[in-house]
């Protein structure tokens, strides 16, 4: 074998470990997804079957129906009002996040202020406190403060994943913009609401853009704060729905698998459409925070 | 004269414009100080109190409760689920760690290497790490059934076993099947920070290493981690935090169970605050994963200290 050749046959071994690995990576996301169109009995047959069996939309039906679901065998409660939820409690998280974390990262990477050093010690730590604890207090405070069971307790939250990153990560990108900016704003006359209002917040577009997509899904994916402080209430998200599927003797499978499947709907869409702010995202928040 | 008098005209003006920065800017961070006491300092301190406190379902209505002293901790030094939770965590995070590192950072160099279809491969690693947890739970639930299960089916197919594995409902096993969930999840986190790293280094330094006559192995060993070592470290640590967080996961994979083999701090202290209403216990337990936790926050405000000096201040 040439030189060249060798080479060649290396690139192809290693798209072939590439591919081993991604089938690895991706294979229980693809199962979910065959599963879901599979019906009960096939679920239930105790065979897993690699490729689509006898494709149906039942589990679909099922949970995404409005409620009407008299045809089927397993008793199992529709999903579409907890898809709203979970839509709410995400763009709620997605609106907290920002009103607090843009000021804040701006204030923090471009004012000269005291407390700079020790807020964003805290930040970082506050990223390390495990959410059972955060979780087990703020049970007692919302019911305390009478909010247990609502939008707005879930929100702030929720908020804990999303805003020391958020605030990390927009301090990390506020960095890059030259201070000449605000100089000439303030020399303009401009006031330091309408320097940040009218100069920054346009300019800081894309970050922002990561910082909504990653609080999204911490609010659209949050189970911990959806067990404890939504306890047998109205409201119930998506995730909640998942898990109260899951019986201790038996499970639904098919709408285990239909709702797990609606579940992973905005992260795929996040990964079709938002990919380069994902990328950024993930490494910008934890290693230059 | 008349530079006199042009300083005692502009001080004024100047010192104002500095106060109205600084006011500018605590009024920028307001909103992140109150959520900050809010939703961190007020529950830590809260869970502090709670700890010490002789807590019943009645007391919960009340905000505090007689003092205990120690009992709480006490119960959780010999209760021996809470014991066996603090075992299970600490196997749990070390294990995942190890599988998590090595995996990851194997896929770290494939991915640094040219090959046809990487960019591809690379953005699809990240999966994993954007799905909810508790769908990531139920998920390997499953595929480790122990009948119509995929693991299992495999294993069949190709021979390595004529029975079923009872991945989730043995309780030698059920510990393990947590960890390999963990490690999937893990994986693409720790790829992409360790990808990253390595296209830093400078080609200068390899192709240095290679004209020395270094081997692929040595320049990986004596060159290329020394030089990422900083950022191994930070996503060892961080690593470490998700891991002893986990809980959904556990939740939707086996409850904790079979016989409690897979109950983790988390997992524990959440029965104990929310399924016994024992938040005094809950909160003791919370607390020595907390101190945990928060061992590693000297070393990551150590390894983050040059984000956290720098100030570029547009303010005067």
């Amino acid at each position: 074998m040439t030189r060249l050749q060798r080479s060649r046959a290396l690139r192809w071994l290693c798209t072939l470990a590439a591919a081993v690995a991604l089938l690895i990576i991706l294979f229980p996301v693809y199962a979910i997804i065959v599963g879901s169109f599979e019906s009960t009995e096939t679920l239930f047959s105790g065979t897993f079957y690699w490729l689509p069996h006898a494709a149906t939309l039942d589990n679909y039906r099922t949970v995404l129906g409005g409620g009407s679901g008299s045809t089927q065998a397993t008793v199992a409660g529709s999903q579409s009002g907890h898809i709203l939820t979970s839509l709410i409690v995400g763009l709620g998280t997605v609106l907290l996040a920002l009103v607090v974390a843009v000021p804040a990262a701006y204030a923090l990477s471009k004012y000269r202020l005291r407390v700079t050093v020790i807020l964003v010690s805290s930040l970082l730590v506050a990223q390390i406190v495990p959410s059972i604890v955060l979780a087990t207090s703020l049970f007692i405070v919302f019911h305390w403060i009478h909010l247990l069971n609502s939008y707005p307790a879930l929100i702030i939250a929720d908020g804990t994943y999303a805003i020391p990153f958020a605030i990390l990560v927009l301090r990390a990108f506020f960095f890059s913009l030259p201070n000449e900016l605000m100089y000439a704003a303030r020399v303009d006359g401009a006031s330091e609401w309408q320097t940040f209002r009218l100069i920054v917040i346009p300019l800081a577009r894309s970050a922002v853009i990561t910082v909504a997509i990653f609080a999204f899904l911490a609010g659209w994916g949050d189970f911990i704060f959806a067990l404890t402080i939504l306890n047998g209430s109205g409201i119930e998200p998506v995730t909640l729905g998942i898990y109260s599927y899951l019986g201790n003797y038996s499970t639904d499978w098919g709408a285990v698998m239909a709702s797990g499947a609606v579940a992973m709907v905005p992260a795929a869409l996040m990964l079709v459409l938002a990919q380069r702010y994902i990328a950024t995202g993930l490494t910008a928040g934890s290693v230059k925070g | 004269m008349h530079s006199d008098e042009a300083l005692s005209k502009s001080s004024p003006p100047r010192l104002s414009a500095w106060r109205k920065q600084q006011l500018a800017g605590w009024l920028f961070l307001t909103p992140a100080i109150v959520y900050l006491l809010f939703s961190f300092a007020l529950p830590i301190v809260y869970n502090v109190m709670l700890s010490f406190e002789r807590t019943s379902p009645a007391t919960i209505a009340h905000f505090t409760a007689p003092f205990a002293g120690l009992a709480n901790y006490r119960f959780v030094l010999h209760d021996p689920t809470s014991r066996a939770a603090i075992v299970h965590t600490l196997e749990f995070t070390v294990g995942s760690l190890l599988g998590q590192f090595v995996i990851g950072f194997a896929l770290a160099l494939l991915f640094s290497l040219r090959f046809p279809g990487r960019t591809f491969a690379r953005s699809l690693v990240i999966v994993p790490w954007l799905l909810p947890l508790i769908v990531t739970g139920v998920m390997f639930r499953f595929l480790f059934q122990a009948e119509g299960g995929a693991v299992n089916q495999l294993l069949r197919n190709v021979g390595l076993a004529h029975h079923s594995v009872q991945w989730l409902n043995d309780p030698h096993l059920a510990l393990w099947t947590i960890l390999v969930a963990n490690i999937w999840l893990g994986v693409p986190f720790f790829t992409l920070l360790l990808y990253s790293a390595l296209q830093d280094v400078p080609v200068e330094v390899k192709e240095a290493a290679i004209i020395d006559g270094a081997g692929p192995w040595q320049t990986l060993r004596l060159v290329i981690v020394p030089i990422i070592l900083p950022v191994i470290e930070v996503t060892l640590l961080l690593g470490f935090v998700f891991t002893v967080k986990v809980f959904d996961l556990v939740i939707g994979l086996t409850g904790g169970g079979p016989a409690n083999s897979t109950q983790l701090i988390t997992t524990w202290s959440y029965n104990l605050s929310f399924q016994v209403f024992s938040f005094g216990e809950g909160a003791a337990l919370n607390n020595v994963l907390l101190v945990a936790a928060l061992f590693c926050a000297p070393l990551y405000l150590l390894l983050s200290r040059d984000s956290l000096r720098r100030s570029s201040g547009a303010g005067t």
